[in-house]
């Protein structure tokens, strides 16, 4: 049976040949890492989150009188909507913990330089539309915590001048956040988001596959491949299948992915989630320690330490488009950051600096 | 300015952004009864307030003792219901505006009928305190407390004969709060409980220990139902984690299948 199946998918379309150029035969560089498997552990991250969000949109009410309770339902009613739903809050938070670890590993491997700048752009763009993923989400509950956290960071856009007010309104739909902004936030999360995401993921995973797998610095046989003035394919003759050798390895992290989420759910079930969460927003009772989740702390508290929230926001700005466009300003050839000593300490002082803004975020 | 410094400006920033933040200390009553113009005794209320039930449930100045809070012109002003301090007599009926079920035993009670035949009975504030009040528990009722007024020996006996419905109260009220702790949604089970110790504490108030006693097996039996829902609660969560761990093995077995795989191909 399957054998027919085969024969007939191969007489229309070549399926031995795609096998054979897309999996087997497609080689991958022989010192690759594990690091590199974190873009399709990002990629299973995102799946996950889309089947999950399905489930609780089956049951899910997005108005401001019957969200919280609609919630509520599924996490005590539904059959196992509690495990829906809390794979689907705890993996939004694993989901940008592996972005931002896929990111870091590709600063530290230097796969951004020459001719991967447009990579990293789009996954630079695929990282903020993460994080406006969990911003959107994170309202959805209409809890105590979504409504005020939502509050604090829909009024930061009110700083910047002219504009401002009118940028704070039209996020929120009126001068506070109502169910007018559930609905906005909504509409952005389950319906634009996810179609910005799988056109930048189109984008990204059409270049890594024209452009070719690059290989780590680290670890080399041969001599480092190098771009020339017209565009060529990086292959790896002397590298490994991507299929069986890349594919077993990408599986073994996505099931150490989902090892670490039940490990959440079952262990730390409230690691994302304080008190404030488990109460309906109340808009006339504002909670006592409200703070923005993890992946935010480092952005809160550097606008708390600049005085002036204009240069607070403008800073931040700065720090974006450095961040997006950082392959145009580091154009240096070499990708080994180990013979960078300068490059080294700057990659240590982001690290570090965040490390800290976020413990310090934490605890002020 | 220093670092702290900017911390607080920021912080007040934060205050004046955000719409409805701290909506308790937007009254005015507190701008006068803060400030040094005001007497010693009147300056400690609002400090009081602070530490009390009230202020934790966020019933503020005027849900008391009326008045308009957002304006300082008109804050005491009779045309917006500001009443001040009531008299001792007046006081059950100024508690009772809210406590409703609690004023009625208690001017049915001994108490009650010694106030509004004397004026001079024990009234809310004589076990309560004023505005540094608490929330209220059998403890309430003392051989120091009660004496100054009579014996203690029928108060014991009201004390005991509540005793087990208050430690089946406390006891599930610190099962709640450990629940909401955990993630689950309380707040149906939590108002379940307030309502049946509402009703307990109105019984408090008739001092009437045959009427205590015929009411009580009523009472536990109330609360076991809560307990039992709240014992369902703790089992679906003991499920969770083991449901839980059981996926999360599960993957792991799979990710070790793996590594043995590609072990084994070399």
């Amino acid at each position: 049976m399957v054998r027919k199946i085969k024969d007939w998918l191969e007489v229309r379309i070549g399926l031995a040949e795609i096998i054979r150029t897309q999996l087997t035969g497609y080689m991958v560089p022989g010192n690759i890492n594990l690091f590199y498997t974190l873009g399709f552990v990002a990629l299973a991250a995102f799946f996950s989150q889309v089947a999950t969000g399905f489930f609780l949109l089956i049951y899910y009410l997005p108005h401001s009188e019957y969200a919280f309770r609609s919630v509520q339902d599924i996490m005590s009613r539904v059959p196992y909507g509690w495990l829906f739903r809390m794979m689907h809050a705890v993996g939004s938070n694993l989901m940008v913990a592996t972005v931002v670890l896929h990111m870091l590993s590709v600063s530290y491997m230097g796969s951004y330089k020459k001719p991967r700048e447009l990579t990293w752009v789009a996954g630079a763009f695929m990282l903020f539309v993460t994080l406006t993923f969990c911003l959107s989400g994170y309202l959805l509950p209409w809890s105590q915590l979504s409504y005020w956290a939502t509050t604090i960071v829909t009024s930061i856009p009110a700083a910047i001048p002219y504009a401002g007010d009118m940028i704070a309104g039209t996020l929120r739909g009126g001068e506070m956040v109502s169910g007018a902004t559930l609905n906005r936030f909504f509409a952005i999360h389950v319906i634009l988001l996810p179609l910005l995401l799988i056109f930048l993921f189109g984008i990204h995973l059409f270049l890594v596959r024209r452009i070719g797998v690059s290989s780590p610095p680290f670890g080399r046989t041969a001599p480092r491949w190098r771009p020339g003035t017209s565009f060529r394919h990086e292959d790896h003759p002397d590298g490994h299948p991507f299929y069986p050798y890349f594919v077993q390895r990408e599986m073994m992290m996505v099931f150490l992915y989902f090892a670490a989420m039940f490990f959440i759910i079952a262990f730390l079930p409230t690691l994302f989630s304080p008190d404030d969460a488990n109460t309906p927003a109340d808009p006339f009772r504002t909670p006592a320690h409200i703070k923005p989740e993890w992946y935010f702390l480092p952005f809160y508290q550097l606008l708390k330490l600049i005085p002036n929230k204009l240069l607070g926001i403008g800073i931040q700005a700065l720090l974006a488009a450095l961040f997006i466009f950082w392959p145009f300003i580091d154009t240096r050839e070499e990708d080994n950051i180990l013979k960078r000593p300068r490059l080294l300490a700057l990659f240590a002082a982001v690290v570090v600096s965040w490390v800290i803004l976020t413990v310090w975020g934490r605890y002020s | 300015m220093n670092a702290p410094a900017r911390l607080l400006w920021l912080a007040l920033a934060l205050l004046l952004i955000t719409p409805g933040l701290g909506r308790t200390e937007q009254i005015v009553c507190l701008d006068c009864h803060d400030s040094d113009m005001m007497r010693k005794e009147l300056r400690a209320i609002p400090e009081e307030w602070r530490k009390s039930v009230h202020f934790q449930n966020g019933i503020a100045c005027n849900d008391c003792h009326g008045g308009d809070p957002g304006d300082a012109q008109m804050a005491m002003s009779p045309e917006r219901g500001f009443v001040g301090k009531p008299g001792y007599d007046q006081i059950p009926q100024f508690c009772g505006k809210c406590h409703i079920g609690i004023l009625k035993n208690y001017l049915d009670s001994g108490h009650g009928r010694a106030l509004k035949s004397s004026g001079s009975g024990p009234n809310c504030v004589t076990c309560h305190g004023s505005h540094l009040i608490q929330r209220a528990s059998i403890d309430i009722i003392n051989e120091e407390r009660c004496s100054q007024c009579h014996t203690y020996e029928r108060a014991k006996v009201i004390k005991e004969a509540l005793f087990e419905t208050e430690r089946n109260i406390r006891e599930l009220r610190g099962s709640i709060e450990a629940l909401h702790k955990a993630g689950v949604y309380t707040e149906d089970l939590g108002k379940e409980l307030f309502s049946t110790e509402a009703e307990f504490r109105t019984l408090f108030h008739s001092v009437d220990v045959s009427l205590i006693r015929q009411r009580t097996d009523g009472f536990l039996r109330q609360l076991d139902r809560i307990r039992g829902e709240d014992q369902n609660i703790v089992r679906e969560l003991r499920f969770r984690k083991n449901f839980a761990s059981y996926l999360m093995l599960v993957c792991l077995a799979a990710a070790g299948v793996l590594v043995m795989l590609f072990r084994t191909k070399g």
